[in-house]
């Protein structure tokens, strides 16, 4: 078996935030999305996913998230293997991990400010303890006047920037970001890049998929590039 | 103002002073303030790579507008309406809907009008109001038989079958006297011939030559509650002292009042099932469609690490209060029933006669407080059913899904 690749900033680390081992992955009976994946990711790493439209990035984010299962091979998640974790392990997981969403996915009943707060609030935390927390991170993100407003009457930067909040406010150790500037335009792009680099710089690992080669080429971090169900690092 | 998120254990720092400073030089509020820097956040021009030595950005990508190795945030801090950010961020206070609660996140993570509706909620009602109804029937049918059952219980009766040349009044008086006699008999109560014929009416019809039918005398007996008498033993020696003489101390007719409302409770019981039944039944559906139908909110509460049990929760306590509403209503409609149900009688009964007879069958037809106590235990056991059915309906739902 070759040896897996180990990326990151860590060369001591004994890997427990992200392994793959010779995973693959299809949907239904369909063909491979991926095969034959390995790699480990470091803590405090900061990776770009990339790859063309349809490669399988997002895909792949999902097997990192525990929304999919793979097909073949182990995911390791902090030390991990997810396919063996209750469903309750998995919920304890997952609150490890601030996840982007391509589209954002904000709740349209509740207000930016509840949604920002949303993942506080399923880990049992009261009110009082986060208000203040979340008030001011509404307000880093330039929200501050948009906190009581519902998701419908954000702009596509808005959303982004509430998304990006909430996954954040939880302080999580591994960031997952599908796409994150796909709505945006450069100049907003360059500088949610910046937030998440930040992010890295204060610990959490960062995983941005993206076929943007602009944003990729404004920071030097490795990539991971999907490529017909392989991955490579580039 | 700004804000430092300084410390992963520690979380944000407040500014002693009002305002917000990093406590850790370059931290991710500089980074946030600077990525709402066109929001006039940001007071420092200084760039969060000049303070920290972040990786930079490759000159030959950067924008236009920022020299090669100037200051990233020196652009960024300026006032920049870039498209996603030019149109006012101030937006109407009820712009895109009404807001549900207060800004402390007090709404609900489900939206009560995705989960419970009017419908549902008067499907319930109506639950709760054949629950009731039935259980106040079936407890004030109870209540009258134990009312009978008392009375029967505290009377006998001896019948003397008349004999040939033997005259049937003295007969009467000498077992009267001999049963006056015995402790534990309260009172007898010699009862003529004509009572005995107003008695046989009902049944025989008025017949003028029943006077040539040969007709047994009654006495009726009381006993004292407090030291009854053995009967057996009395009804025994009775019966050997005067041949033809018959205790009866109404034990079929208190067994048989007992199998009746006996049935009646298990008829009642029946249909209480059936409607606790029918409304797991709805419940049941009624969660898989929320489910359905909010399975996006679902998907992000367990994409932010909500757990099986907190989705549960939410779900249920939203049939929790269906429960206790629709209860209500259900049960405050069955108390008008009861409370109208003279009224009713004196109405719809035929008369006064038939308000008599059907008020001997089930007394006055209004409850008592414990029959009103056991209208609330329905109303408790069906918001209970409400609740428990749909958690155990999300914890199915979600458990197919893993």
């Amino acid at each position: 078996m070759p040896q897996t690749p180990v990326i990151g900033h860590a060369p001591d680390y004994d890997g427990r935030m992200i392994r793959l081992q010779n995973v693959g992955l299809r949907y239904d009976h369909g063909p491979h999305v991926l095969r034959d994946v390995s790699f480990l990711l470091k803590e405090g790493s900061f990776h770009f996913l990339t790859g063309p439209s349809g490669a399988g990035k997002t895909s792949l984010l999902r097997l990192m998230f525990m929304s999919l299962q793979a097909t073949d091979g182990k995911v390791q998640l902090f030390g991990k293997n997810i396919s063996r974790v209750s469903a309750t392990r998995r919920a304890q997981l997952r609150r490890r991990i601030g996840i982007v969403f391509q589209d954002f996915r904000l709740l349209d009943h509740l207000t930016t400010w509840e949604n920002v707060a949303l993942p506080l609030r399923v880990v049992g935390r009261r009110t009082s303890d986060y208000r203040e927390d979340v008030t001011d991170l509404l307000q880093w993100v330039g929200l501050g006047d948009r906190m009581h407003g519902y998701p419908a009457v954000l702009s596509g930067g808005e959303k982004q920037r509430a998304a990006i909040a909430r996954a954040v406010i939880g302080k999580p150790e591994l960031l997952l970001a599908d796409e994150p500037t796909g709505n945006v335009d450069p100049q907003m792009a360059r500088r949610l890049l910046r937030l998440f680099i930040e992010l890295n710089r204060l610990g959490t690992s960062v995983v941005i998929a993206t076929h943007d080669h602009q944003l990729m080429d404004q920071f030097a971090a490795p990539r991971l590039e999907i490529r017909d169900g392989n991955v490579r690092i580039l | 103002m700004s804000a430092s998120y300084d410390d992963r254990s520690r979380g944000y720092a407040r500014d002693p002073h009002g305002g917000r400073e990093p406590t850790t030089g370059r931290s991710l509020s500089d980074a946030l303030a600077e990525h709402a820097g066109q929001r006039g956040h940001v007071q420092n021009s200084t760039t969060a790579d000049q303070r920290q030595g972040l990786p930079h950005p490759d000159p030959r990508t950067q924008p236009p507008s920022t020299a090669p190795g100037a200051p990233a945030a020196t652009h960024v801090a300026q006032p920049a309406a870039g498209p996603l950010d030019s149109g006012p961020l101030i937006a109407p206070a009820r712009e895109g809907g009404k807001r549900r609660k207060g800004k402390s996140g007090g709404s609900g993570i489900v939206p009560a009008e995705s989960v419970t509706g009017s419908s549902l909620t008067l499907v319930i009602a109506i639950m709760c109001f054949l629950a009731c109804l039935t259980a106040g029937a079936v407890y004030l049918i109870n209540q009258s038989a134990a009312a009978w059952t008392r009375n029967i219980a505290s009377e006998v009766t001896v019948q003397l079958q008349p004999l040939e040349g033997v005259d049937i009044d003295k007969r009467t008086t000498e077992v009267a006297l001999y049963l006056a006699r015995i402790p534990g008999i309260a009172q007898v109560t010699p009862l003529g011939a004509e009572v005995s014929q107003e008695l046989l009416e009902p049944w025989l019809g008025e017949i003028t030559a029943l006077d040539a039918i040969a007709v047994p005398r009654l006495i009726a007996l009381e006993i004292d509650r407090r030291a009854p008498p053995d009967l057996a033993e009395v009804g025994a020696n009775l019966s050997q002292r005067f041949p033809g003489a018959v205790l009866d101390d109404h034990r079929q007719w208190q067994s048989q009042i007992r199998a009746v409302t006996r049935s009646m409770a298990l008829g009642g019981l029946a249909i209480l099932i059936l409607v606790g039944a029918a409304t797991m039944l709805i419940i049941i559906s009624a969660t898989r469609a929320s489910m359905a139908s909010n399975r996006g909110i679902v998907e992000v509460l367990h994409f932010v690490g909500a757990t099986d049990r907190f989705i549960a929760r939410e779900f249920e306590r939203h049939f929790l209060h269906l429960g206790i509403r629709a209860g209500l209503v259900g049960a405050a409609g069955s108390v008008l029933v009861f409370l109208l149900m003279p009224t009713m009688m004196q109405l719809l009964g035929g008369g006064q006669i038939g308000v008599s007879e059907v008020r001997r069958l089930i007394g006055t037809g209004s409850l008592d407080l414990p029959g009103y106590f056991l209208l609330g235990i329905v109303v408790v056991v069906i918001a209970g059913i409400c609740m428990l059915t749909s958690r155990f309906s999300v914890f199915r739902f979600l458990h197919a899904r893993h």
